[in-house]
């Protein structure tokens, strides 16, 4: 088979390569003459500004067929997340562990709960309406300003012992924090089905996983299951927040919180909790997603 | 060699401890062959397995992948001593880049392997055997038992066992033309008769075959130290180099993994600089690398040379090298055989003279009757002299068969002479039967006739005929009258005269010819009874009556002038390269069209302008018939200025070696040289030249396994289908790399405007792979076969420094323009899919940071909607199906605008190839079943997208195609334009 010797040295490559950008005698730049590179410029310049005229074009067109006040399709959100404040992520997830008798260990923790509460002081409320009806909340018509929709007011105060207002510290130094509960907005979502939907927190009973609450169990322990209390009462999410129409149409919407205070800590112990959201259409068994209809997370307090 | 030819009988028993009678002891032979190892030529040096599989996974891009796969796995081993949440992808994404490497290696290894074994298996053969005498017996062995003093016996059509020193023969000719190419089959015999072993009768060569009578020998020389052994470890010798088309490829894979690579470092320092975490910029570096990469393209183009492969195959070229398809294509030189090639390898009648005139008779190869006129008696005279005096028979036993290719026992002329009185006259042997003969002079040197007496079969006359035919000259010399419209005439000087020029005529057209005359004996001087005595020749020998004249040649193939003008308007030049006399070999290069009718060679305008040969300006004569002697004694520069000067050039009375010497010529002027040989001798030329082609019928061995390509039917044509299915796999290829880079850009693009817009990731590395190893692998092999756009043997062939297989007008126009249009229409789609799920473009724009930390778990969209983490990348990889799917869709447009790179599709037929569209089938299907079928697998980033999505990129697919044929339309339209200067690839 044949030869075709094209082996060079690295002289003549160098060699080759400057010709090939600048050759004297043929006066070619990069293989062109210069009037060819203004031309080939040029149709490329054309050429892109047609494409990105087409790309806005679709663009456009697109934001033309798209409702601004709902997605067109809700695939995704079938089920709404569930997130927790104070919220510290570790390696796996949320991981909470302070130490009661240093407050530097907590007070991180309890500033995060009360920035997050800003959002529902009654002056940051102060657009939205009472009410007092438990049904949902369904308008039809745009009864707010400027083509909007009433959104239901949520004040801290409802939370009464984890609010912040009688306890600056939300229970932390004494070993009984709160936490905060909230449920992920979806445009048009309906949860429980007429009955309120609400959280309900237990220790994660399972063997591997929570390996702590395990020896609480073999330590005959069941009689201390998790003491919560739930503010509001029950820890439901009242159903007149619900449904929400989107940030357009209820542009001061905020969501509804519950808040729980955990009463028994072991302390010294990681202990993995878990918060589902119990309430028709709330589902908490996607194994893909932690964080959907329920927040896990692991606690521990020490002294 | 030794002097074993000089040495006598006694002393070679001695030398070798043998004996004539009782041959080696068994012991002794098996000790020696302990020593020498068997009589066999060793095989050249193949390329150990395990290397060539090897290599097949390191070549090409199979480093980018491996080096994506490394990285892959160091940002895996840092991510696990960080405690990441989940490591694993990478360790995934870099099995899954070793496993790419590796199973395309092995494909393409198994390829190799393929079109390797085909040729293994055609070379295989029945093994030899030999008649030795061993411990006083004669025993069949193996010819690969034999050792250096075994006395062999061999007869008339054996092949010639070792290098042997002959002691005993009868009658011995061998066929050395597999060692020197001489056809003529040599005379051989006992004495010494030359210094050179290499031309002394007493030594036979290892592989010549003997072809006729009897010999005994002793073994001088075994294996590889034979002649053969020696000439053939020479091929061996001249290296194989790379192939145009392996060229091309590495040009290719240079061109597109410098692309990968700078845009690779340039954006790792981009995003190292736009203060990415070190990490992840290795991350982008593999996506980008992985989506520029063509991963399945190599194994396309060996599938799609496969193919050709097999095509040529089906038309009788036998490819070994798959590389070779396309190196046939780009030939500009093919150094032709005459015999056997050119020609149909065996004497017919041409010519006939009687009655003053000159006939031509019928040559193609399944002739059954002559045309021309047969009504004169002179012809029946004629006839019957031809039928007689003719010792060749038919074998029994083939009656059914027709008369060319009936097998005949005889010599070539006597053959012609037998089929061609067959064909007219029909039944010869019983017109002989009728005619019976009562004396024979056969055929000899010295008288140069041959002659039988008959009884005629005419019951009433009683005479004897006497017919005689050979060498003209010598024929009119015993003639004193000459037969003319069936009178008998006196031979005067002007009919001499006229028979001259015949003769002259005849001799000119290169053939041979023989002079026909008879005498009916008187039938009183030769009553019945009479004594005819040949030894005393007690009968006239002379002053008989001339009666016509019969010229032989062996006459082209008929489908050669047609292949060769085929050529010549390919642009390919063919260079006749033969043992024979120049005269014959210009007479059938003129009858094929090697030497064009109008040309003339220097001797031409010689003799037209009658002055010396010296006075003619060398450069007006086109064609050149140079002879061996003079080659001999040119010098490299004068073989050029033959090589430059002329493009009808006819090498005759060459040896082998000479061979060699043109082909390197030939590639001195540039030029890719296709060589055809069949001879052992030959394989150096086969191997030096670009592509050797050895015949697969005539071929010896060392020939075949020199060459890159087997001819099944020796036939120069079968060549010229080659060329052109080489020429079609250089252009359908360049459409497969057209359609399979241009989706590269759609791949890389996200990655560049993830990094620098900060978007959500909008294709994953393993969807990318399922595109480049899913999707588009048979719509690119369709491609393959795809037919010509016009007629690719009017063009020249490429001239491999300039017409490229990738050029930049290729990678422009496919990463530029078609590649930018694809990325648009997928980008579309990608803010599609996100808008209508609660993400407007606007909020897209450097949302990467957040959208990417699993800490947050309320991601908020344009609609106020909260996402957890899992969510969003659900919508991801939604994205990630969207982006494929739409860059399958404008695939679909893409496959069919690459149909044709100059005629409009319409032009081309949507549908004739069919091939296509299983291609685009298999890519929806393929699609379809990744999305529906495996869109749970979350491993696979597969998601069902909703129906609608797969339009969105329908009117940029249509754009793409509307566009293209704007774009021919223009070439078209404006040849030699700034437009087809830059837009034709």
């Amino acid at each position: 088979m044949a030869t075709l010797n094209e082996k060079k040295t690295c002289s003549e490559r160098m060699e080759n390569f400057r010709r090939f950008v600048w050759n004297p005698e043929t006066k070619l730049f990069m293989g062109r003459s210069l009037i060819n590179w203004v031309w080939i410029s040029l149709y490329y310049l054309a050429f892109y500004v047609v494409m990105s005229g087409l790309f806005a074009l679709s663009i456009y067109s697109l934001m033309r067929t798209v409702n601004l006040y709902e997605p067109d399709y809700q695939d995704q959100l079938k089920s709404p997340g569930v997130t927790l404040r104070p919220d510290v992520y570790g390696d796996r997830g949320l991981q909470i562990y302070y130490n009661v008798s240093d407050n530097k260990t907590w007070e991180g923790l309890v500033t995060t709960l009360r920035t997050f509460l800003t959002a529902y002081t009654p002056a940051a409320q102060r657009l939205n309406v009472n009410c007092t009806s438990n049904t949902y909340f369904i308008q039809d018509t745009f009864d707010g300003p400027n083509k909007t929709k009433l959104s239901c007011k949520f004040t801290s105060d409802m939370l009464q012992n984890c609010s912040g207002i009688t306890d600056p510290t939300f229970g932390f130094p004494d070993g009984k924090p709160c936490f905060i509960i909230k449920m992920n907005r979806i445009i048009k979502f309906f949860p429980g089905n007429g009955t309120a939907p609400r959280v309900d927190c237990t220790y994660v009973v399972s063997v591997r996983a929570n390996r702590a609450a395990f020896l609480l169990y073999e330590q005959g322990d069941e009689s201390r299951p998790l003491e919560v209390d739930y503010y509001p009462v029950n820890g439901t999410f009242n159903l007149h927040y619900f449904p929400y129409y989107g940030k357009k149409a209820q542009p001061s919407y905020s969501n509804p919180l519950v808040a729980v205070k955990f009463l028994n800590i072991t302390r010294n112990v990681e202990l993995k909790i878990v918060c589902k959201i119990i309430g028709a259409g709330i589902t908490f068994d996607n194994v893909h997603d932690p964080y959907e209809g329920k927040v896990e997370f692991k606690l521990k307090i020490e002294d | 060699i030794q002097d074993d030819h000089k040495l006598s009988t006694s002393e070679l028993e001695e030398k070798y401890g043998t004996s004539i009678d009782k041959g080696l002891s068994s012991a002794r032979a098996a000790e020696i062959l302990a020593r020498d190892g068997p009589n066999s030529l060793t095989p050249p040096k193949a390329t150990p397995e395990i290397v060539k599989f090897l290599k097949q996974m390191v070549g090409g891009f199979s480093i980018l992948l491996w080096i994506g796969a490394v990285f892959s796995w160091i940002s895996f081993g840092i991510q696990l001593a960080q405690g990441a949440e989940s490591p694993f992808d990478n360790l995934y994404l870099g099995v899954v880049l070793a496993l790419v490497v590796i199973l395309t290696g092995i494909f393409a290894y198994y390829q190799e392997a393929k079109s390797t074994n085909i040729m293994a298996s055609f070379s295989k053969m029945i093994p030899q055997q030999a008649l030795v005498i061993r411990d006083a017996e004669k025993k069949e062995l193996p010819a690969d038992q034999l050792v250096v003093g075994d006395i062999v016996e061999i007869k008339g059509g054996d092949r010639i066992p070792a290098d042997i020193r002959l002691i005993f023969t009868q009658g011995c000719k061998v066929d050395n033309s597999s060692l020197t190419g001489e056809s003529e089959p040599q005379s051989r015999s006992c004495d010494f008769t030359h210094e050179n072993p290499l031309e002394t009768r007493n030594i036979a060569f290892y592989s010549t075959t003997c072809v006729e009578g009897t010999a005994t020998g002793i073994v001088i020389n075994t294996g590889d130290r034979t002649i053969i052994g020696r000439i053939a470890s020479l091929a061996s010798g001249v290296g194989n180099e790379k192939t145009p088309i392996a060229i091309e490829i590495e040009h290719f894979v240079y061109l597109v993994a410098g692309v990968a690579i700078s845009i690779g470092v340039l954006f790792f320092i981009i995003s190292v600089s736009m203060r990415y975490k070190i990490l992840d910029s290795i991350i982008f570096l593999i996506g980008i690398i992985v989506a520029n990469v063509p991963e399945g393209l190599l194994a396309t183009v060996t599938v799609s040379l496969s193919l050709t492969a097999k095509r040529m195959a089906k038309k009788n070229c036998l490819v070994k090298n798959l590389e070779a398809v396309e190196t046939l294509g780009s030939t500009s030189i093919i150094c032709s055989d005459k015999t056997g090639t050119l020609t149909q390898n065996r004497m017919t009648v041409a010519h006939l003279w009687f009655d003053n005139q000159i006939y031509s008779a019928d040559t193609s190869e399944d002739q059954t009757t002559q045309p021309f006129d047969q009504s004169s008696p002179s012809w029946t005279a004629l006839s019957k002299i031809v039928t007689l005096c003719n010792r060749a028979e038919f074998r029994p036993g083939q009656e059914n068969l027709p008369i060319m290719k009936r097998v005949v026992v005889g010599d070539a002329s006597e053959t012609a002479l037998l089929k061609f009185a067959e064909v007219i006259l029909g039944d010869v042997m019983n017109i002989r039967a009728r005619n019976k003969k009562v004396a024979e002079i056969p055929f000899n040197s010295t008288n140069k006739f041959q002659l039988s007496i008959h009884e005629t079969d005419d019951p009433n006359d009683k005479r004897f005929l006497l017919v005689m035919k050979g060498a003209p000259e010598r024929i009119l010399e015993r003639c004193s009258t000459i037969m003319i419209n069936g009178k008998e005439e006196p031979l005067d000087s002007e009919k001499a005269e006229a028979f001259q020029t015949a003769y002259m005529e005849l001799g000119g057209m290169g053939e041979r010819v023989l002079g026909f005359c008879h005498l009916y004996l008187p039938e009183n001087e030769f009553p019945d009874t009479y004594p005819f005595d040949t030894d005393s020749m007690n009968f006239p020998t002379s002053n008989l009556c001339f009666v016509g004249l019969l010229s032989m040649i062996d006459p082209p193939r008929s489908t050669v002038p047609d292949a060769v003008s085929k050529c010549r308007s390919a642009g390919i030049k063919v260079i006749m390269v033969t043992g024979d006399h120049p005269i014959t070999a210009k007479a059938i290069a003129k009858s094929v069209g090697i030497i064009s009718a109008t040309s003339e060679t220097v001797e031409d305008i010689a003799k037209r302008l009658n002055i010396p040969v010296e006075q003619v300006n060398r450069r007006e004569a086109t064609a050149a018939v140079v002879n061996g002697m003079e080659l001999k004694d040119m010098s490299l520069q004068q073989l050029d200025e033959i090589l430059c000067n002329h493009s009808e050039i006819v090498f005759a009375r060459t040896s082998p070696q000479q061979k060699l010497i043109i082909v390197e010529g030939c590639q001195r002027q540039g030029a890719v040289v296709a060589v055809t040989g069949d001879g052992v001798n030959d394989s150096p030329a086969l191997k030096k030249a670009d592509i050797g082609i050895a015949m697969g019928i005539a071929g010896s061995d060392a020939a075949k396994n020199a060459a890159d390509m087997v001819l099944l039917d020796d036939n120069f044509a079968s060549i010229v289908t080659g060329v052109e299915e080489g020429r079609l796999i250089f252009d359908n290829l360049k459409k497969t790399i057209a359609y399979t880079l241009t989706k590269n850009i759609a791949e890389l693009c996200p990655f560049l405007i993830y990094i620098i817009a900060s978007i959500p990731m909008p294709i994953g590395t393993i969807t990318i792979l399922f595109i480049d190893l899913g999707t588009d692998i048979i719509p690119s092999v369709a491609l393959a076969y795809e037919k010509a756009e016009s007629d690719i043997m009017n063009r020249r062939p490429r001239n491999k420094r300039k017409d490229r297989l990738v050029n930049e007008q290729l990678a422009v126009y496919s990463y530029l323009q078609i590649g930018i249009m694809q990325s648009v229409g997928a980008f579309v789609t990608y803010f599609t899919v996100y808008a209508e799920q609660g993400f407007l473009p606007s909020t897209l724009l450097g949302v990467r940071v957040n959208w990417e930390n699993n800490a947050i778990n309320d991601f908020e969209d344009s609609y106020g909607q909260e996402w957890t983490k899992y969510q969003r990348m659900y919508l991801q990889w939604t994205g990630y199906t969207a982006f494929f799917v739409s860059i399958t869709i404008q695939q679909v447009a893409d496959l069919i605008i690459r149909k044709t790179r100059r005629n409009s599709i319409f032009q081309q037929g949507l549908f004739r190839n069919k091939v296509i569209w299983v291609g685009i089938f298999s890519q929806i299907g393929i699609a379809l079943i990744l999305t529906y079928g495996l869109g749970h697998v979350t491993a696979l980033n597969f998601t069902p997208l909703r129906f609608q999505y797969w339009f969105v990129a329908v009117p940029f697919a249509i754009l793409i195609w509307v566009y293209d044929e704007v774009r021919k339309l223009f070439i078209r339209r404006y040849p030699g334009s700034w437009w087809d200067k830059n837009m034709y690839y």
